[in-house]
C-alpha cells in the first residue's frame, strides 16, 4: 500500500472541510451503493416469499418457475400476480415485494389499456412512468445509473493505469525513450476516438454476452483516451525526479520500478487526483452520447442514452422520460463537477505556497 | 563551380515547365468550359457535339480500313478483299430478310432518321429486330382495348392549383436509369408519370391503354401486337414513332446507361425479338407465355429523336436534362433549384387530356418537390400547411402526433384518411438462417416459431391496427394460400420443439440448456432501428419458452451486407414487393441462391444436402433454404404458363415453405393511412385498390375555392367542419 506523505493527507483533510464538495461525494457514493444493491429495492422478484409454510428469497439465486408455487406453467414466475393471488386466496402464504416491483427490462403489459408510455403513476408503481414498450423508467434510471457508474470507475482506473504507467517510464528515464514515447503519444492521440469507437463496436461479435459487450466497449474506449493524462504525469514526474529524495534513493540502490512506484508516485497523485471526478464525468457523458448515437450498450441493457434517445422522439406524448432522464444526468454531473471542484482546490498547491 | 553547374540544370526544366503552365492557361483546349446557362447556346452546343461524334467515327473508320488492309498486306494475305458491308458481322442475306435494309444497304423508311450506331446496333441483333410489311400481322388475332374496364378517376376532378410534396434528400440526377437514378424522386419523373404501351388497371386483372390503342396476344401466347395510338406525342411536341420502342432497347441495352440489371431484365433472353409492321403496328416477342405477358412487355417508348444515339458522355451530358416525356408533368432545367426544390409542371396541351384512363388525372398545375431531411420536421411542416398531404402509417403519427382531437382534425383543416388497400405488402419476417446451427435442426426452428410473441407486439406496439402475416406469398389474391396461418405464439409447443432437439431442461436463468450444458441461445439481427421496441418484446416473451435471444441493431447498410454474407442466425428484414399478378420464390427459396454448386449436384441420393457445400453470397435466399423437392417445384413453377397450375402450385410452395418453417411472417398493414390538408379531394371511394401511396395513380385534385375557404376560417380561427373530418374507405377491405 502507498503510504500517503503528510502534504497529501493534509491535502485530503482540507478536502473534507469544503462542504459543499464533501457531502456531495458522500451522496454520490451512496447513490452509488444503493445501486448496486438495486435488486433489493427495484426488482421484478419479490423479497422475501412464504410458501405452504417454507420461506423462499428469490433476489439473488436462481430463477423459480411458476411451478415451484404451485402455478401452471414452467418458466419465472411472476410474484407480483403469485401476490395477488395470495391475498385471494388467503391461506396465510404471503409475498413482500422491493419498493418498485419491475425489472428494467420487462414489459408490464399487464394493464389492459397500456400502449406504451404511461404516465408516472403512485398506484401502478411507475414512479417515472414507462417507455415505449411499458418498462419502468426509474427502473431503467436506477440500473442505468449503476452501469455507467461501474463502466466510469472502471475507465477511470484503466486509463490510469496505462497514463500512469507511459508517463513514469517517459518522465523517469527522460533523453530518447521519452522522445520516441512522446511522439508515439501524439500520434495515437490523433487517431480520431468517436469513429474508431463505432466502427469497433459494429464489428463486435453478436455471440459475446452482455458482459464481454460492455466490458469490450469499455477496452475500446480507453485504448483510445488514455494518452491525454499521459502528458500531465510526464510533466509531474519530470519536476519530481529532480528532487534530492529521489537522488537519495538512487544511491541507496533502488531501482527504476521502485523508485517510480514507491518514491514518484505519493507525490505525483495529487495531480491525478484532481482530474479523477471530471474524467468521471466525461465517461458518464461519452458512454450516454454514444447509446444515444446507437453504439454504445447493447439493446435491450437499461441506458441513459437510450432513454434520452426514446424521450427527444417523444417529448410531446411522454414528457416524464424527458424530465427524469435529464434531471438524473444533471444529479449526476453536478454532484460529479462539486467533488471535482473541492478536490481541485484541496489539492491546489498555492494554498501551501505561504507559510502559515 | 560544381554548385553552379547543378543548379542550372534545375533551373533549365524549371523554366520550360512555368512556361507551359502558362502557355496551357493560354490554351482555351485546356481550360475548363464555361458553363452557360442560355438554353439557345446550349442546344448549338449538342449539334455541334453530333457533327464531331459523326466526324470522328468517320475518322476512325477511315483509319481502321487502311490499318486493316495494311495489315493484311503485311502478313501477305492475298484472298483479302475489304468489303465495307460485311463490318456489322452478319452476313447480308440474314439482315436484308429482316426487312431492317433494303438490298442496296439503305435502311428501312421507319429507321431512316435512326444514327449509324443505332442502326448498326440492329443489325448486329438482327435476330432480335425486324421490319415485315404489313401483310405478316396475324389475321386472327383478338384485339382489345380496355373499353370494358371501369375509369378510376373522378369526374369532379378540377385542374390547377399547386401540390407540394417532399422528399427525404435531393435527387443525385434527373435522369432515369443509371448509376444515381433509382432514388425516390424518379417516381415523379418516371414511374407515376410516363405512360406506357398499355398499363394495368389497379381494379381489375385487365389492361387499359397507354400509348397502345389496341392489343392482341399472339397464339404462341407469348407475342403481343400493339397499334398505338397516332395522337401519342412526347412533352418537346415530337410525335410518338414505332421506332423509339425498338430504340428503348438499344438504349436499355448499352453499356453507356451503366445499369447492368436493366442490361439484363431488357436483355436479348427475355425480350427475344421486336417486329415493326408500319408506324402504327409493332409486336414483342416474350420468353415465355405467362399469363401477364401483356403487362411484362408494355415497353415505354425512348425519345430517340432527344438521344440520337449513347456514348460515353451519356451520364454526364444527361445528369440535369430531362428526357422528353409521354407523360403529364415535365420537369425542366430551369425549375430546379438544386439542393432545395423539383417543380414539375402540367403539360397544358397533353396529347392524353382527354382520353379515357388519363382524363380527370394529373390535376394539380405544377407538383413541387422540396427537400426535408428530417421526417419529423416534414410533419411540423405538414401542420402548417406547406405540405399538402403526409402518410401517417406510424402509429404514433395516427395517435398521438395528430390524434383525432388535434385542433385541426377537429376544426375539419386536415383530413385523416384510412384506405384500405390490395397490394402485396412489404414481406417483414424473421428470416432464419437454416444453415447456422442449432437452426439447422427443424425443431429448433419450430420452436422457435412458437416462441415468437407477434400477437402482443401486433396488440401492444400497433395497438391492433396491423394484422399478421400468414404465409411466404400474402396480397397476391388468389396466388396468396386460402387458409394457412402463421404458427401462433405457445410456450408449451414451443418448449415441447427445442425438447425433441436436446434442449428439455431450464438452467439457473429459466434458459433451456441440452445435455452438453449448452444454452439455447440465438442471436436476432436487424438494420431496423425504430423497431427495436418490437424485438426487446420477442426478447422479453421468448424468455418464457426458455429461449435466450439476443439483438444486434445496426445500420442498415451493414447488417444488410451481414444477411448477404449469410453471416447471420436469424435476421428481421423487410423486401419490398410491388404488384404482380404472382409471387416470386426463386430468389429467396431455390437452393442455387444458397450454395455456388449447381442445381442436384448438392443433394446426396437421398435428398440431404452433401457436406462441405460453398455458400453463395449476395442473393436473396437469406434463409439458406435448400430442399430438393421445393427447387424442382420452384424450377416447374418458373416455366409454368398456366394460370390455374401457377396458382396451385404457389399454394403447393407457400405450404412447403411454411413445413421448412424457415421464415416467421411478422405483419402486414392492411390500409394506408394518410393525412391531408381538406383542400386536397379525393374520388367517392378515394384511389384504386391497388393504391400503395396517395400519389401513385394522380386521381386527386386541389380545390383551390376550398383552399382560400380554409385558410380564411383559420385566420379566424372558424372550424369550417362541425366534426372531425377522419374518413375511413372499406370498400376494397379483405378479410
Amino acid at each position: 500500500m502507498i503510504k500517503l506523505n503528510p502534504l497529501t493527507q493534509k491535502k485530503l483533510r482540507r478536502f473534507r472541510s469544503i462542504k459543499r464538495g464533501y457531502w456531495s461525494f458522500v451522496i454520490l457514493l451512496l447513490l452509488y451503493v444503493f445501486s448496486l444493491a438495486g435488486e433489493l429495492f427495484v426488482n421484478k422478484r419479490a423479497l422475501l416469499v412464504s410458501y405452504q409454510g417454507t420461506l423462499y428469497f428469490p433476489t439473488y439465486g436462481e430463477q423459480m418457475s411458476g411451478k415451484e408455487f404451485g402455478l401452471d406453467y414452467d418458466y419465472e414466475v411472476d410474484y407480483r400476480s403469485l401476490q395477488k393471488k395470495f391475498q385471494r386466496e388467503k391461506l396465510g402464504d404471503w409475498v413482500i415485494m422491493p419498493i418498485v416491483p419491475f425489472d428494467p427490462y420487462e414489459m408490464d403489459y399487464a394493464n389492459e389499456e397500456s400502449t406504451g408510455f404511461s404516465p408516472p403513476s403512485w398506484k401502478a408503481g411507475h414512479f417515472c412512468g414507462t417507455d415505449k414498450t411499458e418498462r419502468d423508467v426509474f427502473a431503467r434510471l436506477l440500473y442505468g445509473f449503476r452501469i455507467a457508474m461501474t463502466f466510469s470507475l472502471g475507465y477511470l482506473f484503466l486509463t490510469y493505469l496505462i497514463a500512469i504507467v507511459a508517463g513514469s517510464v517517459m518522465g523517469y528515464f527522460g533523453g530518447k525513450t521519452d522522445m520516441v514515447g512522446l511522439r508515439l503519444v501524439e500520434i495515437w492521440a490523433n487517431v480520431p476516438f468517436l469513429y474508431m469507437v463505432i466502427i469497433l463496436v459494429s464489428v463486435m461479435p453478436g455471440w459475446w454476452g452482455v458482459g464481454w459487450q460492455v466490458s469490450s466497449l469499455l477496452f475500446i474506449m480507453v485504448l483510445f483516451s488514455w494518452t491525454g493524462m499521459t502528458y500531465y504525469i510526464r510533466a509531474a514526474v519530470y519536476k519530481e525526479k529532480a528532487r534530492d529524495y529521489v537522488s537519495a534513493a538512487k544511491v541507496i540502490g533502488a531501482g527504476p520500478s521502485r523508485v517510480i512506484f514507491r518514491h514518484l508516485l505519493p507525490n505525483v497523485i495529487s495531480t491525478l487526483v484532481t482530474f479523477a471526478p471530471f474524467t468521471i464525468a466525461a465517461a458518464i457523458s461519452s458512454i450516454t452520447a454514444l447509446d444515444f448515437l446507437g453504439y454504445g450498450l447493447p439493446p435491450p441493457t437499461p441506458s441513459w442514452g437510450e432513454l434520452l434517445k426514446q424521450a427527444v422522439g417523444n417529448l410531446k406524448t411522454a414528457p416524464w422520460i424527458v424530465i427524469s432522464t435529464v434531471s438524473a444526468l444533471v444529479l449526476t454531473l453536478t454532484l460529479v463537477t462539486f467533488v471535482g471542484e473541492a478536490v481541485r482546490e484541496a489539492f491546489d498547491p498555492k494554498k501551501f505556497s505561504t507559510y502559515e | 563551380m560544381n554548385n553552379m553547374k547543378k543548379i542550372k540544370s534545375f533551373i533549365s526544366p524549371l523554366i520550360g515547365c512555368i512556361t507551359l503552365f502558362f502557355l496551357g492557361c493560354e490554351d482555351p483546349k485546356l481550360k475548363q468550359p464555361r458553363e452557360t446557362k442560355s438554353d439557345q447556346s446550349e442546344r448549338n452546343s449538342t449539334n455541334s457535339d453530333k457533327v464531331d461524334l459523326a466526324f470522328t467515327r468517320e475518322l476512325a473508320r477511315e483509319f481502321a480500313r487502311e490499318f486493316v488492309q495494311e495489315f493484311a498486306k503485311q502478313i501477305n494475305y492475298k484472298s483479302f478483299t475489304f468489303d465495307a458491308n460485311q463490318s456489322t458481322g452478319a452476313s447480308n442475306n440474314s439482315v436484308l430478310k429482316t426487312g431492317l435494309v433494303d438490298a442496296n444497304g439503305k435502311p428501312n423508311p421507319l429507321l431512316s432518321h435512326c444514327s449509324e450506331d443505332v442502326l448498326e446496333f440492329y443489325q448486329k441483333n438482327a435476330d432480335c429486330f425486324s421490319i415485315l410489311s404489313p401483310e405478316k400481322i396475324p389475321n386472327d388475332l383478338e384485339w382489345q382495348d380496355g373499353s370494358k374496364e371501369k375509369e378510376f378517376s373522378s369526374p369532379k376532378a378540377k385542374r390547377g392549383g399547386i401540390f407540394h410534396a417532399y422528399m427525404r434528400d435531393f435527387p443525385r440526377t434527373l435522369r432515369t436509369i443509371g448509376p444515381d437514378a433509382n432514388g425516390g424522386f424518379r417516381s415523379y419523373l418516371l414511374d407515376n408519370n410516363v405512360i406506357g404501351l398499355t398499363h394495368a388497371h389497379p381494379n381489375s386483372d385487365g389492361y387499359y391503354p397507354g400509348t397502345a390503342n389496341e392489343w392482341a396476344v399472339g397464339n404462341d401466347g407469348r407475342t403481343v401486337y400493339f397499334r398505338l395510338d397516332p395522337s401519342a406525342q412526347f412533352s418537346d411536341g415530337k410525335p410518338v414513332r414505332a421506332s423509339d420502342y425498338f430504340f428503348f432497347f438499344y438504349f436499355m441495352r448499352s453499356k453507356h446507361i451503366q445499369a447492368p440489371w436493366y442490361n439484363d431484365f431488357y436483355g436479348k433472353d427475355k425480350f427475344q425479338k421486336v417486329t415493326l409492321y408500319d408506324e402504327q403496328t409493332l409486336s414483342v416477342r416474350f420468353y415465355k407465355a405467362k399469363p401477364d405477358v401483356v403487362e411484362r412487355v408494355s415497353i415505354r417508348p425512348k425519345p430517340e429523336h432527344f438521344y440520337s444515339e449513347l456514348g460515353g458522355e451519356y451520364l454526364t451530358k444527361y445528369q440535369w436534362d430531362p428526357e422528353p416525356t409521354t407523360g403529364a408533368y415535365v420537369a425542366l432545367p430551369e425549375n430546379v433549384d438544386k439542393g432545395k426544390s423539383v417543380t414539375l409542371v402540367r403539360q397544358d396541351d397533353w396529347w392524353a387530356n382527354d382520353k379515357r384512363f388519363f382524363r380527370n388525372r394529373f390535376n394539380p398545375d405544377q407538383i413541387k418537390v422540396s427537400v426535408i431531411r428530417d421526417n419529423d420536421k416534414a410533419f411540423e411542416i405538414f401542420l402548417k400547411g406547406q405540405i399538402d398531404a403526409f402518410g401517417l402509417a406510424k402509429t404514433e403519427f395516427w395517435y398521438e402526433k395528430l390524434a383525432n382531437d388535434h385542433p385541426l382534425v377537429k376544426n375539419g383543416y386536415l383530413t385523416k384518411v384510412t384506405f384500405f388497400n390490395q397490394a402485396p405488402p412489404p414481406s417483414y419476417a424473421l428470416r432464419i438462417n437454416s444453415q447456422k446451427a442449432p437452426l439447422d435442426n427443424l425443431d429448433i426452428r419450430l420452436g422457435f416459431h412458437h416462441a415468437m410473441n407477434f400477437d402482443l407486439v401486433l396488440e401492444r406496439i400497433f395497438r391492433g391496427d396491423f394484422v399478421r402475416m400468414n404465409t411466404v406469398a400474402d396480397g397476391f389474391g388468389e396466388r396468396s394460400h386460402p387458409n394457412l396461418k402463421a404458427r401462433r405464439f405457445s410456450v408449451d409447443k414451443a418448449v415441447e420443439s427445442f425438447a425433441k432437439a436436446g434442449y428439455s431442461k431450464r438452467g439457473k436463468d429459466g434458459i433451456l440448456i441440452n445435455g452438453r450444458g449448452e444454452k439455447l441461445s440465438i442471436e436476432i439481427m436487424t438494420g431496423y432501428k425504430h423497431f427495436e421496441d418490437v424485438l426487446v418484446v420477442l426478447k422479453e416473451e421468448a424468455k418464457k419458452a426458455g429461449l435466450e435471444i439476443k439483438l444486434k441493431v445496426l445500420e442498415q447498410t451493414s447488417a444488410w451486407k451481414m444477411a448477404n454474407e449469410k453471416n447471420h442466425q436469424v435476421i428481421f428484414s423487410a423486401f419490398g414487393t410491388f404488384v404482380e399478378l404472382f409471387p416470386r420464390f426463386w430468389e429467396p427459396f431455390h437452393s442455387d441462391n444458397a450454395y455456388q454448386e449447381k442445381g442436384d449436384l448438392k443433394y446426396q441420393e437421398n435428398g440431404k444436402l452433401k457436406s462441405g457445400l460453398t455458400t453463395k453470397t449476395s442473393t436473396n435466399n437469406f434463409t439458406q433454404t435448400a430442399v430438393r423437392e421445393l427447387d424442382h417445384l420452384i424450377n416447374q413453377y418458373r416455366e409454368e404458363e398456366d394460370l390455374g397450375q401457377i396458382t396451385k402450385m404457389a399454394h403447393r410452395l407457400s405450404k412447403m415453405i411454411h413445413d421448412h418453417a424457415v421464415w416467421v411472417p411478422a405483419w402486414k398493414k392492411p390500409w394506408l393511412r394518410v393525412g391531408h390538408w381538406s383542400w386536397l379531394q379525393f374520388p367517392d371511394d378515394w384511389g384504386p385498390k391497388e393504391s400503395t401511396d396517395y400519389e401513385e395513380f394522380q386521381v386527386f385534385w386541389i380545390d383551390t375555392e376550398e383552399k382560400k375557404k380554409i385558410l380564411g376560417a383559420m385566420e379566424k380561427e372558424e372550424a369550417v367542419s362541425t366534426h372531425p373530418s377522419v374518413r375511413e374507405y372499406k370498400k376494397y377491405m379483405t378479410k
